[in-house]
């Protein structure tokens, strides 16, 4: 049919609009490596009205939003819901250089999109350095990296505590534990009392969780010093954490095959067959929407102590960082800051979307200062507070965080499965930590 | 003179249009798969031999560089790679035998004059292939587990207690979905096969004295040979692409690591935004798929005349 010279003709041109996107793309990436450091970007007013775009997951996200456009004619915000794949999302929008003016990140993502050169500095605006005062000091903490910028606002946190089914302890005439050794005895007593009960489940696929405990245990992952980053996720406080839990796996007494939030979890709770849960503040729905036939057997009480050290952990929340490439800094400073610490915006946020608020302000609102029905009336808001105010303020994320969770969570499920220990998975996870920031050519050493 | 040029020039113009339609016709497909295929493909083995570098300090700014071969020596090197090119071997040394087989036993049952009602089961055989592969594993990942599923309740009653997705066992299931999903897919490429075979042979054979049993060994299979090794090509290349059956598993088991298959590390260490080294595990895949599955067709050629 087709000549050979028509057919050489068509290589040829193939070949040649090949080799121009390579071109195309070579040029994008040594684009990369002549960008040089940006310090604090302006912060000037537009002149005229400005349109911002806003990527997060939260549900009811829109109505808040509609709010602020109703009260903001000049300062309009647009807003994409970015459930599915959220850090891919931003991943693709940062290298096709369309990110949003501001996009939810995750505080343990916040390092690794850093690294990726994805945030502004917004420290050129007097506004967002005044924001410090308004939020949780570890969330500030973090958001700005020790106070080296502001590279987002928190938005909301995962204060830990312990849920508890009240009838199934006092049906064995057994104390609510407020330490973790208690907590050990009673899953013991639990256990012998009927095979078929656990204290808890463990989800080795959880290392969000699972860093939740370390915090709580000060069992800091990463520091920064010099010009390294230091590596300590297998740490002493580690260990003691890892250890404990290795104990309670071994012995049987707390599950390993149910994973947090799956059918196959709440089917467990539902049958009675698992007394306790230690969870974060956004969860407090999520038994009361599941299991509402359970509504006045669950109780919230402080997640157990080390000793008589009070500290506790977070597990989860985010940010609402400022993008790159974003021109309307000054509009996206005044929008962030009302969104996570406007009283009206926060009530709004935790109705529809379920927040436990970062901002100090927030904590008071109406809605966190009553009891809750499922919960027999109890003011379980108040036990995430006073969690709140516990959280070591110097836990850092590190920029493969990513990575090093999946090497954690493949080592722990081999220790759930009975080979290696929780132990050996810390030993995994400083490894990948390690081997991640090499192949990142991020300078890093076992601190 | 005058008369050769204008003859020359009326062949050009004649050859004019035809090129044009020649092209217009050829566009719709190569456009695509130089967009589609081949820039992706060139743009994957670009990233492959390039490595990060960055300019120092805690939040130094990356660039890449050219590395040569480091990222195929690093994936040599990755024990996560070798384990999960050993999973799938064994995956597939297992499941694409027994998938083939009962598709093979399916297509030779369809085929005979003895089974009633043949549109029914033709169609029922060919219905889970019409069961998008996620929402498949989804559905059999509530028959597994031990909290929701009613055989494992039923096998409870009658004092057996499975694990389906336990360390040993997990693959197995996941085997399972993959059977089920695609075996009346094959079973049908097999069958069209048997459609083909004129009638007459089976008359002369018969009239030779062949039972049902020696036409279909000695004189269908035998003819379908090479849709078996089309069948065969698909599954190896299917197997090494194992992704979405161990990805769904893993929601409800820890013993689906994020490293489980080849794919699943590629997508791990992808989503770790290690994109070089990413693109070299895809091409490693893309080189094994191909040297398996044309080196199968090569060892079988001879045989099955093609």
């Amino acid at each position: 049919m087709s000549t050979p010279s028509s057919r050489l003709r068509l290589v040829g041109a193939a070949l040649t609009v090949a080799a121009s996107v390579a071109a195309l793309t070579a040029c994008s990436s040594s684009d990369d490596s002549s960008s040089s450091a940006a310090p604090a970007s302006s912060c000037a007013p537009a002149s005229g009205p400005v349109t911002l775009q806003y990527w997060n997951t939260v549900p009811g996200m829109d109505q808040v939003v509609a709010l602020w456009n109703q009260k903001n004619p000049t300062i309009k915000v647009e807003i994409k819901n970015v459930s599915n794949d959220q850090y891919g999302q931003i991943g693709n929008a940062l290298k096709a250089g369309t990110a949003p003016e501001l996009a939810q990140v995750g505080y343990d993502e916040l390092a690794n999109l850093r690294l990726q050169d994805a945030f502004v500095d917004a420290s050129g605006c007097a506004d967002a350095k005044a924001a410090k005062d308004k939020f949780v000091p570890w969330t500030w903490s973090q958001a700005s990296f020790g106070d080296t910028g502001v590279f987002a606002m928190p938005q909301d946190t995962g204060p830990m505590a312990l849920f508890v089914r009240t009838d199934i302890f006092a049906k064995y005439h057994i104390a609510i534990p407020k330490t973790w050794d208690e907590y050990a005895a009673a899953a013991q007593k639990l256990h012998a009392a009927d095979p078929k009960l656990s204290i808890t489940f463990f989800d080795p696929n959880n290392a969000e969780w699972f860093n939740g405990l370390l915090w709580q245990n000060s069992a800091h992952m990463y520091a920064y010093s010099g010009d390294k980053w230091q590596v300590t996720v297998d740490s002493t406080a580690s260990r003691q954490v890892a250890d404990y839990w290795q104990k309670l796996i071994a012995a049987k007494e707390v599950r390993t095959d149910l994973a947090n939030t799956s059918p196959p979890m709440y089917a467990a709770y539902e049958k009675d067959q698992v007394a306790t849960y230690v969870g974060a503040a956004w969860a407090y729905g999520m038994f009361r929407d599941n299991l509402p036939k359970q509504a006045g057997k669950w109780s919230i009480v402080p997640m157990p102590t080390w000793g008589t050290n009070p500290a506790s952990g977070d597990w989860g929340g985010s940010t609402v960082a400022f993008m790159k490439g974003n021109k309307h800094l000054y509009e996206s400073v005044k929008f962030n800051v009302w969104l996570n610490s406007d009283p009206e915006a926060l009530a709004l946020e935790n109705k529809l979307g379920g927040l436990y608020p970062a901002s100090l302000a927030g904590l008071q609102l109406p809605a966190l200062s009553q009891g809750v029905p499922y919960y027999n009336n109890e003011k379980v808001f108040d036990v995430f507070a006073d969690s709140s105010k516990n959280i070591d303020t110097s836990f850092a994320w590190g920029p493969t965080q990513k990575t090093v969770n999946l090497a954690l969570q493949d080592a722990m499920a081999k220790a759930a499965a009975g080979s290696g220990t929780l132990g050996d998975a810390l030993k995994t996870a400083q490894d990948a930590a390690l081997s991640s920031m090499k192949d990142q050519a991020i300078p890093a050493a076992a601190g | 003179m005058t008369d050769e040029k204008s003859g020359r020039r009326r062949r050009l113009r004649g050859g004019g249009p035809r090129a044009g339609t020649i092209a217009a016709f050829l566009t719709p497909f190569y456009l695509p798969f130089l967009l589609f295929y081949l820039v992706p493909v060139g743009y994957a083995l670009w990233q492959s031999f390039r490595v990060v570098r960055r300019t120092g300090g805690q939040f130094g700014h990356a660039y890449t560089t050219f590395g040569g071969f480091d990222q195929y020596l690093q994936v040599f090197r990755n024990a996560e790679f070798g384990g999960s090119l050993g999973r799938i071997a064994l995956f597939g040394i297992v499941q694409v035998p027994v998938m083939l087989f009962v598709a093979l036993i399916m297509a030779l049952l369809l085929d005979t004059p003895l089974l009633r009602a043949k549109g029914f089961f033709r169609i029922a055989a060919f219905m889970p292939y019409a069961v998008p592969g996620v929402i498949a594993a989804i559905m059999w990942s509530f028959l597994y587990s031990p909290q929701l599923s009613p055989v494992v309740d039923l096998l409870n009653g009658i004092g057996v207690s499975p694990d389906f997705l336990g360390p040993g066992t997990v693959l197995w299931s996941a085997a399972n979905i993959s059977t089920w999903c695609w075996t009346g897919y094959n079973m049908l490429i097999m069958f069209s096969a048997l459609q083909s075979i004129p009638p007459e042979l089976y008359e002369a054979a018969k009239i030779d004295g062949a039972s049902n049993w020696a036409i279909a060994w000695r004189i269908k299979v035998p003819i379908i040979a090479p849709s078996i090794i089309l069948t065969t090509v698909f599954s190896i290349i299917g197997t090494l692409q194992l992704y979405s059956e161990p990805a769904v598993l893993r929601q409800i088991s820890s013993n689906i690591s994020s490293t489980y298959t080849p794919n699943m590390l590629a997508y791990a260490v992808a989503s770790g935004n290690n994109y070089q080294q990413a693109a070299a595990i895809s091409v490693t895949i893309a080189v094994i798929t191909f040297v398996l599955s044309f080196g199968f067709l090569k060892l079988t050629a001879k045989r099955a005349g093609l």
